[in-house]
């Protein structure tokens, strides 16, 4: 390994024309981390891999990579292996060749290329698959053979653009855990993009949530979870996500819908807010708001009922053992810790 | 039962009709070849006779030999396919992957050079050639005809080019390797059943090209489709020994289509069936 891998993006801008893909980014890595870049779809997630990896320049702003600026070094002069979401695989070679190319290129000789290609296959559970050609492979082969490729060369830096996105929900699940392992054991720094919040969740050490092409939280994913940001980085997080209902606040107290909830939350004058209220964090009591049970979305070990408190929908998390029944009339509160307030006008945390 | 045996006899009588046709010529030139003269004009034609070599004897070792011509146009074609494809190939991939300046401009002008009747421009390019004194040599010739198969592969090879997706050059360049070498090693072997369609068209065309060679050509570079027209006067035609060179002339191109048939077949189905980009 020729350096740790750690990352800095200072003041990253991408415009494609009059459009700013990316609009002043900034964020560290620590070596060894695992971190993820999340959003929705066209946030800019992919465009900052690739500036990463030098596969397109920024704008303005300079890219760092061991305390070295490496903004105009090229692609191949950075020590970057990557995992595509279509995995690239070259399908006129066979899957051995395919993982010796990054070394070959490397000018290693062939006595040592070998050997690691056996050792890099063993990893990800392809050694019986050397001699077949990608197109022989199914979806999960070719994605084990891509991060095969990849983690060969012992690069300083890892990078994965949605490499499970392309697999069945059950594969993804088990694929994502070996990945964390296989990250772990090899102790490189990875950056993996993905709009999956709860792969996000899972895998990440810490995480840069993206919306619409500006970092608006970097922290680790419990703390993302437990204080998100802003109303876009609530209504992204969890599953289902954070509810975000118009209220007044007033001298230490919420009204929704006509009912006071205590927060701990504060803010100086009496205005309007936006709530958030994780649907896990509420419960049933008495004398609390009033909803009406429109939907229940039964999951099995918990359900997940849609409520109707006067014209607002919320969605509340229950446990197996006390689901109300459709239609019924039930009171609902929150701890005044788990009561978010935000800023209807600048959408950020009040 | 029997409706579907006569459908596949309908089908057969249709195929074989279609095949005679195409075959025609061919049947024709190689049965022409094997006959005597006065074999060749008899009315009604014979089907049977006696077969002579004597057509192929005089038209390889006699007199007026056609070696030469075949050699010739050996060179013409090889050469004009080479040098075709050592700049077709880099000027194609550059089409389709690099932005330039006037790339759109490029790529029609390209195409618009397609489209300008050869006879219109044969006396501008005899008289830059006679200018140059290039006249009847080799690489006046390979010239004019780059003008022609240069922006023809470019044109066809741009397309298999394009279908190669973008992020597998990101990958090699990230594993390490120059552009070049991506070229090499990861671009050009995906495209070879491209290449392989292009050389075959490439050469074909130069081999069996007759109006510009006629032109350009004299003494010394004479190709066997100029050579062949000596057989053709006022006075009368040497329908033998013209069906003897065609026949010789015919040879290479058959080779040539048996030893690329793998490829070209693979070439022209890339891309017809989902997946089908894979090898
Ligand atoms: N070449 C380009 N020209 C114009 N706009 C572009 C170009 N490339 C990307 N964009 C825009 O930049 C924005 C960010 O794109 P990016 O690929 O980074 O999104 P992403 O976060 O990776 O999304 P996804 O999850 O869908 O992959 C998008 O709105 C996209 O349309
Ligand atoms: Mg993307």
């Amino acid at each position: 390994m020729s350096g740790q891998g750690q990352v800095s993006f200072r003041n990253i801008v991408k415009l494609h024309g009059q459009f700013a893909a990316l609009k002043n980014v900034n964020f560290d890595i620590k070596p060894g981390e695992f971190f993820a870049l999340l959003g929705p779809s066209g946030s800019g997630k992919s465009t900052t891999l690739r500036i990463l990896a030098g596969l397109d320049a920024p704008t303005t702003g300079r890219v760092m990579i061991d305390d070295k600026d490496v903004t105009s070094t090229d692609a191949r002069d950075r020590d970057i292996a990557m995992v595509f979401q279509s995995y690239a695989l070259y399908p006129h070679m066979t899957v051995a060749e395919n993982i010796a190319f990054p070394l070959e290129m490397a000018k290693l000789p062939k006595s040592e290329i070998a050997p690691a290609v056996k050792d890099a296959a063993r990893k990800v559970k392809i050694d019986h698959l050397l001699d077949r050609k990608p197109g022989q492979l199914s979806g999960g082969q070719q994605q084990r053979c891509a991060l095969a490729r990849a983690i060969v060369r012992k690069a300083r830096l890892f990078l994965l653009d949605e490499p499970l996105s392309n697999l069945d929900a059950k594969l993804r699940l088990e694929t994502r855990a070996e990945l964390k392992k296989l990250q772990r054991s090899l102790g490189v720094t990875a950056v993996y993009v993905t709009h999956d919040q709860e792969e996000a969740m899972t895998l990440a050490d810490r995480m840069a949530v993206f919306m619409s092409g500006e970092i608006q939280q970097v922290g680790t994913p419990a703390e993302v979870f437990a204080r998100p940001n802003s109303i876009d980085i609530a209504g992204f997080i969890g599953n289902p996500p954070m509810n975000l209902v118009p209220a007044r606040y007033v001298d230490g107290d919420v009204i929704i819908a006509g009912h006071r909830l205590k927060t701990t939350a504060t803010t100086a004058v009496e205005r309007d807010v936006v709530v958030g209220l994780r649907p896990g964090a509420l419960r049933m009591t008495e004398g609390g708001l009033g909803a009406r049970v429109d939907l229940i979305e039964d999951l099995g070990d918990t359900a997940v009922l849609d409520l109707d408190c006067a014209g607002t929908m919320i969605r509340m998390r229950v446990a197996d053992g006390n689901i109300p029944g459709e239609g019924d009339t039930i009171s609902i509160t929150a701890r005044p810790q788990d009561i978010h307030l935000f800023d209807p006008a600048t959408r950020m945390r009040l | 039962m029997t409706a579907k045996r006569l459908r596949v006899f309908a089908l057969l009588a249709i195929s074989m009709i279609f095949l005679l046709a195409w075959a025609f010529p061919i049947l024709w030139s190689v049965l022409n070849s094997l006959k005597t003269d006065s074999d060749v004009l008899a009315y009604p034609p014979k089907l049977v006779f006696a077969p002579t070599w004597e057509a192929y004897r005089d038209v390889l070792f006699g007199s007026g030999s056609i070696l030469p011509n075949l050699l010739s146009s050996v060179i013409i074609s090889v050469g004009t396919t080479i040098v075709t494809m050592l700049m077709a190939v880099p000027a194609a991939y550059a089409l389709a992957r690099l932005r330039f300046r006037g790339k759109k401009f490029a790529g029609f002008y390209v195409l618009a050079t397609q489209m300008l009747p050869p006879v219109g421009i044969i006396i501008p390019y005899f008289l830059v050639l006679r200018n140059i004194g290039w006249i009847d040599t080799y690489q006046g010739i390979i010239l004019i005809y780059l003008s022609f198969s240069l922006p023809f592969a470019i044109w066809l090879l741009v397309s298999y080019f394009e279908d190669i997706p973008f992020e597998m050059e990101e990958a090699a360049y990230l594993d390490g390797a120059s552009r070049l070498k991506t070229l090499w090693r990861i671009i050009i072997p995906q495209v070879r059943g491209g290449i392989a369609v292009t050389v075959v068209f490439v050469f074909l065309n130069a081999w069996n090209e007759f109006l510009f060679a006629v032109v350009l050509s004299g003494n010394t570079v004479r190709p066997v489709t100029v050579a062949m027209f000596n057989f053709v006067s006022v006075e009368q035609t040497l329908w033998a020994k013209l069906a003897a060179v065609s026949v010789l002339a015919m040879l290479p191109v058959v080779v040539l289509g048996v030893v690329a048939q793998k490829h070209i077949v693979k070439g022209l189905t890339v891309g017809a069936v989902k997946g089908g980009g894979r090898r």
